[in-house]
C-alpha cells in the first residue's frame, strides 16, 4: 500500500516538474515534505480515490502520509 | 470531443446537443426525462449521445450516477455546460422556503458539485476542460418578478469567474453566457405582453436566439476560444 501510493505521490510530484521521492514513511508531510500545495493535493485525493476507492480528503484536512494511510485502511 | 450536458432534452439544451452532435462531438445528456426530439437526435447520432435521467434536486448521487455510471472513470471529459434550471417566479413579498430551496438545488448546488468532479474527472486524465454555465440577462437588468431566478444565475456567474481563477493553472477554463430571453419553455409563463415589454428592451427588438447562445456555446467549449476564461459572454439581443 505504502509503495502504491509512494508511485502516485511522484506521479503528482511529476507532473508539476518535481523529481520522485525514493522513499515516504509514517511522518513524511505533504505539504513541507512533499512540497505539494492545494491544487496538488487536489491532484493526489483523486489519483487515491482511483486507486483505492477513498476520498482522503472527504472529512477535512490530511497532513501525512500516515494519515493518508489509515484513511485507506479505515474504508478497506 | 466529450461534453456533459445538463437540461439536454428540451429548449437551449436541445440546440446545444443538436450543435455538438453535428460537429461530430460525443454528448453526455442529462435531464429528467428524454423528450421525443432527444430521442429523434439519439437516433441520428447513436454512437455520439449517451443519456441518463438524473433529477438535479438530488445533489448527492451526482458522482455515482453521472460520473462513475453515465461518463465513466476511463472517458475524458473535455467539457460542460451547465445549461439545465428552473424557474421559481413571483413577487419577493409572496416568497416561500420550499420552492426556492428547490431552485436553488436544481440551479446552483447541482451544478457546484457537478464542477467539483469535472475538475477531479480533468485531473485524474490530465487533460484541458472547459466549463460553460448559461445564466440570464436578468442578472444585470432585473426584472419584477425574477429577483429570485436571477440570483441563482447570478451566483454561477460568480462561481464561474472563481473558478476560472482557482484552476486556470491546470487547464481548466470556466465562463458565463449571460442569455437574453429565448422563445423557451423556460420563459412560457410570461404573457406576450410581458414578453413584448422585455424584447422592446433590446438593441434587435426580439427574442434571443437559442442557435446563437448554442453557437456561443461550442465555441467556448473549443480550442478556439483557448485564451477564454473567467469571462460573462452576452448572447442577449443587445438588452439596454
Amino acid at each position: 500500500m505504502v509503495q502504491e501510493l509512494q508511485n502516485i505521490v511522484n506521479t503528482v510530484r511529476g507532473n508539476k516538474g518535481l523529481d520522485p521521492v525514493a522513499a515516504i514513511g509514517d511522518e513524511t508531510r505533504l505539504r513541507e515534505d512533499l512540497g505539494m500545495d492545494s491544487l496538488d493535493l487536489a491532484e493526489l485525493t483523486v489519483r487515491i480515490e482511483s486507486v483505492f476507492q477513498v476520498d482522503v480528503f472527504e472529512d477535512g484536512v490530511v497532513n501525512t502520509v500516515e494519515e493518508i494511510l489509515a484513511k485507506i485502511g479505515e474504508k478497506k | 470531443m466529450n461534453i456533459l450536458l445538463t437540461g439536454a432534452s428540451r429548449g437551449l439544451g436541445l440546440k446545444i446537443a443538436e450543435h455538438l452532435l453535428s460537429s461530430g462531438h460525443t454528448v453526455y445528456g442529462v435531464s429528467r426525462s428524454k423528450s421525443d426530439q432527444l430521442n429523434a437526435l439519439q437516433e441520428a447520432y447513436p454512437d455520439q449521445l449517451q443519456f441518463a435521467a438524473y433529477d438535479l434536486t438530488d445533489a448527492s448521487n451526482i458522482k455515482t450516477a453521472l460520473f462513475d455510471e453515465l461518463i465513466g472513470s476511463d472517458i475524458p471529459l473535455h467539457g460542460f455546460v451547465n445549461n439545465a434550471a428552473m424557474a421559481y417566479d413571483d413577487i419577493i413579498t409572496n416568497l416561500k422556503v420550499e420552492p426556492l430551496q428547490e431552485m436553488y438545488q436544481v440551479n446552483v448546488i447541482s451544478p457546484f458539485m457537478i464542477v467539483r468532479n469535472v475538475i477531479r474527472h480533468a485531473l485524474l486524465h490530465r487533460n484541458p476542460c472547459s466549463i460553460v454555465h448559461v445564466s440570464s440577462i436578468s442578472v444585470h437588468t432585473g426584472y419584477k418578478g425574477l429577483a429570485m431566478y436571477a440570483s441563482t444565475k447570478g451566483a454561477l456567474e460568480a462561481f464561474s469567474k472563481n473558478t476560472a481563477r482557482e484552476w486556470g493553472s491546470r487547464g481548466v477554463r470556466s465562463n458565463a453566457i449571460v442569455a437574453g430571453f429565448m422563445e423557451t419553455d423556460m420563459s412560457s409563463t410570461l404573457s406576450a405582453e410581458q414578453k413584448e415589454r422585455i424584447y422592446r428592451r433590446t438593441a434587435l427588438k426580439e427574442a434571443t436566439r437559442p442557435e446563437s447562445v448554442a453557437e456561443m456555446a461550442a465555441f467556448l467549449l473549443s480550442d478556439k476560444a483557448a485564451s477564454v476564461t473567467g469571462q460573462n459572454l452576452f448572447v442577449d439581443s443587445g438588452t439596454i
